[in-house]
């Protein structure tokens, strides 16, 4: 809604513009409807809201920002999670960005003081289209301030409906980055008004905008360098000026000191190596303030000494600071991590990061897939930004670039890069149209003539078409789906819906003591702590990896093994998810070798990756599977009571339709375990640790005691 | 008396036979002492031998007689660990060329490390020197890494996994240290080409510029900084960053009809060659951007201005179709296209 009457405010103020808007209308409103249909259309899917809230209920902010509006903040701050990482728990409000729970908090907070009484849960699932909102107005006035009005109106067209962006912010997707991307692109128009304008007024804005970044996300780092590196550049091309000076020394001392104050970045600004760009540039802007006074002072000769004087004591005493830093200790110098691409180090060197899809490089399909046309157009804009050279067009260059390399890294960085590919394609696409639309200035002979110019305006239009309709196609088919309601279709076309999940979990909700331990693989985690409100040992936090590795052991050891560690750990029930009765091929079976990596890792004498495969190394569930396969706990849990159900006519008993294989072991008993649960569809299969201790204490208790 | 009389050579007869008895045992027990004696000479002499080879050359090269005598034979302390492969130059095995020098890498360290002892020798045999060692031990892919354990015949585990774990250094020490308990810690020979390569690059911007440095025009050309900028970008577009990462091949050729494709058939990879043809593209597509609006903006003859204008919409709108066609053959299911199915 901001965004049309955005739209409505800039083509009624300005006439030229108003063409190429009424255009853009056309072809693109359409989609930036289609948008914000789309972006709730997750929400609208099962007819009742509900529903399609478990798809963000799962999320562990939910939790944390209920428990701040019902605790308040402060107690919210001081929380430990018993519930997580047993029995360890989790200081959350040490180890979390803060800034998405307390918008939703505070809007939430407002409204109740207005008397609308909604729910947090409310406001949760439409924060991210509301922020998306504030991203496309935040997009337009950063392109107006680099290059025009009309380009503003197509970039926050563009990123209104771009599918990487979307992804992230539709609604019920309670993410960081969902408000996160709207902070990065407010601190950057700030950031380049300062340094257009010089005044403290906007650095102060950058800087408390900068700040809320901080809070949000991560990411922040990338802010953190990019616009020292603004400043470097600036100053290599003797682009220095006062109102650079004023901007940087602003923003880099109001925003360090703000930055601290959230408590899981602490004094991470004046400690690691990521954040030592920004300092070394404030330095080295310092001094050059200084030497260009200085100038002014003196003869050339005697500045000559001074200058030669003044950088090698400079160079010398920043040298011997890093060494005797490094060498302490105080910080570490880790520049390898950011230069050799992240996934190579941690293919090598941690499994778990290599496990989680989103740590990937990207190919030119992701790309594509995420940016349409956009992906092909936008050099086109880097191309004129840098051939019409300016100092805000550094940043944007720079920015560019720098979020081309780390989309191209990591596909999860795509998200970086989205917002600069929508300003600098709409760049290009609004010099094409400013050229070719409207009357002809000049005069006829000189003009291209009105069919030309039409063929021009009228391909370009359907290019955009194009995009518009590409997005509504990607953001209805990949993005917009809840995660926990499965859908299956039928010959028929109609639509089976398997609620597998949270029939699960609102059984172990409903069915077991309320401090029950609940052993699964970490990828459940927060969906056991969020719906069934239970103690889990491991979460998609994966801060402890020796936890991890601990039930990954757990799951593929025998059961008297797994036994011995279950017991240690109190466990009181396991939680598993099994496809082989639907075909569902995102269960544990699928992810067990990672299970197995994982655990490896951290004992190695125990278990072995290769005793899980045949002596032909294939991963086979049959009866041709290695025998530690075929008893490890993952393999009797997924399969027990599997081999007398015969699903088809065509297969024989016990056929697993996910990898098509009757299974190898049908004769499973238990002597440790008992089946409490599964699900309708076999989906989610609980089973219950038989307690045959005497007393309920835990060893780790007894342990802790003596 | 003639009892008595028979008595003494009867005793006598009984005492040379004890005696000769006596001495033959002697002299078995000499013998056998000598047998001890000459197998612990053999093993030193073995372990002796192995160590100056191993002093000469990290890796031991053997042939099939060194193999059955060194690796095979039973008087053993000491563990081997042998790569099979074939390196001569008409094998075209590019496999065994890449796992030697891990291999080389990984018994240097050992071989360097303060932990040296002779519990451990890394030896090689080429398929060209020791053909028979390959059929004895039934071996038919190479490289193929074997661990020889100091008692007993090397069982399943001895293989090394070649084609489950790889071959980096790092796991064949993991694997010999899962074998042996002799834990290797791998000390990579620092690269210094990389650091050469940039050196030699710095020197020779340096050198141009102290060249040049009467007419530094060339710097602010912001033609050359555009260009620049844009390759970084098209490398990063077309997926650089993953063929370096994944090391793809270059196209895929079908061993049935000797087909080559250039695309990949699935979203989720590619072929160098096919990031190559996507960087034309895109460098196609942005060029018509650019001669678009240069068409618009430039003064001069205003049908030469139209033939760029047209030839720049052409580029954009056939590249774009032709990339949209790619893009839809490898993405199942994507119902969209334009001008090129």
């Amino acid at each position: 809604m901001e965004l049309i009457c955005l739209g409505h405010f800039v083509l009624s103020h300005n006439p030229e513009v108003w063409i190429l808007g009424e255009l853009m209308l056309n072809c693109s409103w359409g989609g930036v409807g289609g948008d914000s249909i789309h972006r709730i259309h997750p929400a609208l899917e099962c007819h009742s809201l509900v529903v399609s809230l478990s798809s963000f209920l799962l999320r562990f902010n939910y939790r944390s920002t209920h428990h701040l509006t019902s605790n308040g903040f402060y107690e919210f701050l001081n929380w430990f999670d018993e519930r997580a990482w047993y029995p360890l728990g989790r200081i959350v409000g040490g180890t979390v960005y803060p800034g998405l729970m307390v918008t939703a908090g505070l809007i939430h907070y407002v409204l109740n003081l207005l008397h609308m009484t909604v729910h947090i849960r409310d406001v949760c699932v439409f924060l991210a289209p509301i922020f998306s909102g504030l991203t496309a107005i935040s997009t337009f006035l950063l392109t107006r301030e680099l290059w025009n009005q009309g380009a503003g109106l197509l970039a926050a067209c563009f990123i209104a409906i771009v599918p990487g962006y979307i992804s992230r912010s539709v609604a019920g997707s309670f993410d960081n980055e969902g408000i996160a991307i709207f902070a990065l692109q407010f601190t950057y128009y700030l950031w380049v008004k300062s340094v257009k304008t010089g005044s403290v007024f906007w650095t102060i804005g950058c800087c408390l905008s900068y700040f809320y970044m901080v809070s949000a996300w991560g990411g922040y780092v990338f802010i953190i360098n990019l616009i020292p590196l603004h400043v470097f550049v600036l100053l290599l091309m003797q682009r220095y000026s006062r109102r650079v000076y004023i901007a940087y020394s602003t923003f880099y001392i109001v925003g360090l000191v703000l930055s601290m104050q959230i408590p899981f970045v602490g004094f991470q600004p004046i400690r690691t190596s990521e954040h030592m760009a920004a300092a070394g540039v404030f330095a080295l802007l310092q001094a050059y303030a200084f030497l260009q006074y200085l100038k002014d002072r003196l003869t050339k000769q005697e500045f000559q000494t001074l200058f030669f004087l003044g950088v090698s004591l400079a160079a010398g005493v920043v040298f011997l600071t890093v060494i005797y830093l490094t060498y302490t200790g105080k910080f570490s110098l880790s520049l390898m991590r950011y230069l050799c691409p992240p996934p190579r180090y941690a293919k090598i060197h941690i499994p778990i990061i290599a496990s989680v899809s989103e740590h990937q490089p990207t190919t030119w399909v992701s790309f594509f897939f995420d940016l349409h046309i956009l992906v092909c157009t936008f050099p086109a804009g880097l191309w004129f930004c840098i051939k019409n050279i300016n100092d805000e067009r550094v940043f944007v260059a720079l920015y560019a670039i720098s979020a081309v390399y780390f989309a191209g890294v990591m596909v999860r960085l795509m998200l970086t890069l989205t917002p600069v590919v929508c300003m600098l394609s709409a760049i290009a696409f609004s010099s094409v149209f400013e050229h070719y639309l409207g009357d002809d200035q000049k005069k006829d002979k000189e003009g291209l003539g009105p069919n030309i110019k039409s063929i021009v305006t009228m391909l370009m239009l359907m290019l955009l078409m194009m995009f518009a309709v590409h997005c509504t196609w990607v953001t209805s088919n990949a993005y917009s789906s809840p995660s926990v309601v499965l859908a299956s279709y039928n010959h028929d076309g109609s639509r089976n819906i398997l609620d597998d999940f949270r029939e699960a979990y609102y059984w172990l909700r409903q069915n077991t003591d309320e401090h029950a331990r609940v052993m699964s693989w970490w990828d459940y985690g927060y969906q056991i702590a969020g719906m069934a409100n239970r103690t889990t040992l491991v979460d998609n936090n994966t801060w402890n990896n020796s936890h991890i590795a601990l039930v990954g052991k757990a799951m593929s050891s025998n059961e008297s093994a797994a036994y011995q560690i279950m017991q240690s750990l109190d466990v009181d029930y396991v939680l598993i998810i099994f496809g082989g009765v639907i075909g569902y091929s995102g269960d544990d079976i699928n992810k067990f070798l990672w299970m197995v990596r994982i655990a490896e890792g951290e004992h190695p004498k125990d278990i072995r990756e290769s005793d899980y495969f045949t002596p032909q190394g294939e991963f086979r569930v049959d009866k041709a599977g290695s025998p530690t396969l075929l008893n490890c706990l993952m393999y009797k849990m997924s399969y027990y009571r599997f081999g007398e159900m015969q699903l088809d006519f065509r297969t024989p008993p016990g056929f697993d339709r996910t990898r098509n294989a009757e299974i190898g072991n049908k004769d499973i008993k238990f002597k440790h375990l008992e089946e409490a649960f599964t699900s309708e569809h076999w989906l989610v299969r609980i089973y219950k640790v038989k307690n045959e201790g005497s007393s309920r204490t835990s060893s780790f208790l007894r342990k802790a005691r003596s | 008396m003639a009892a008595a009389a028979r008595g003494p050579p009867l005793s006598f007869a009984m005492m040379r036979l004890s005696f000769v008895l006596l001495l033959l045992l002697l002299l078995l027990l000499v013998q056998s002492g000598g047998g001890q004696k000459k197998k612990e000479n053999m093993l030193a002499e073995k372990v002796e031998q192995m160590m100056e080879w191993s002093s000469r050359r990290s890796v031991i090269r053997m042939n099939g007689d060194k193999f059955r005598r060194f690796v095979k034979a039973p008087p053993r302390n000491y563990s081997v660990v042998v790569m099979f492969t074939a390196l001569q130059p008409q094998r075209q095995c590019s496999v065994c060329r890449q796992a030697n020098e891990e291999y080389q890498v990984l018994a240097n360290s050992w071989r360097y490390s303060s932990a040296f002892s002779n519990k451990l020798f890394f030896t090689v045999v080429d398929y060209d020197e020791g053909a028979d060692v390959f059929q004895q031990l039934n071996m038919n892919s190479a490289p193929t890494f074997m661990h020889f354990p100091p008692k007993g015949k090397p069982r399943r585990a001895d293989t090394f996994d070649l084609q489950r774990i790889g071959f980096a250094s790092e796991q064949l020490a993991k694997w010999i240290a899962d074998r042996t308990d002799v834990q290797i810690r791998v000390f990579r020979p620092p690269n210094y080409s990389g650091t050469i390569a940039l050196a030699l690059l710095v020197s020779l911007v340096g050198g141009l510029l102290y060249l040049r440095r009467n007419n530094l025009e060339f710097i602010y050309n912001k033609t050359g900084w555009a260009m620049a900028a844009l390759c970084v970008v098209f490398a990063m577009t077309s997926g650089q960053m993953w063929n370096h990462i994944r090391g793809p091949p270059y196209a895929h050729k079908n061993p049935q009809n000797g087909q080559v494709s250039y695309i990949h058939g699935s979203s989720q990879a590619q072929f160098v060659a096919e990031s190559h043809i996507i960087l034309l593209l895109n460098a196609a597509i942005t060029m018509g951007m650019v001669l678009l609006n240069e068409a618009a903006t430039s003064k001069g003859d205003v049908g030469k201005r139209r033939i760029i204008c047209l030839v720049g919409l052409g580029l954009v709108v056939f590249f774009f179709s032709f990339l949209l066609s790619i893009f839809r053959s490898k993405y199942h299911g994507y119902p969209y296209s334009f001008l090129i199915k």
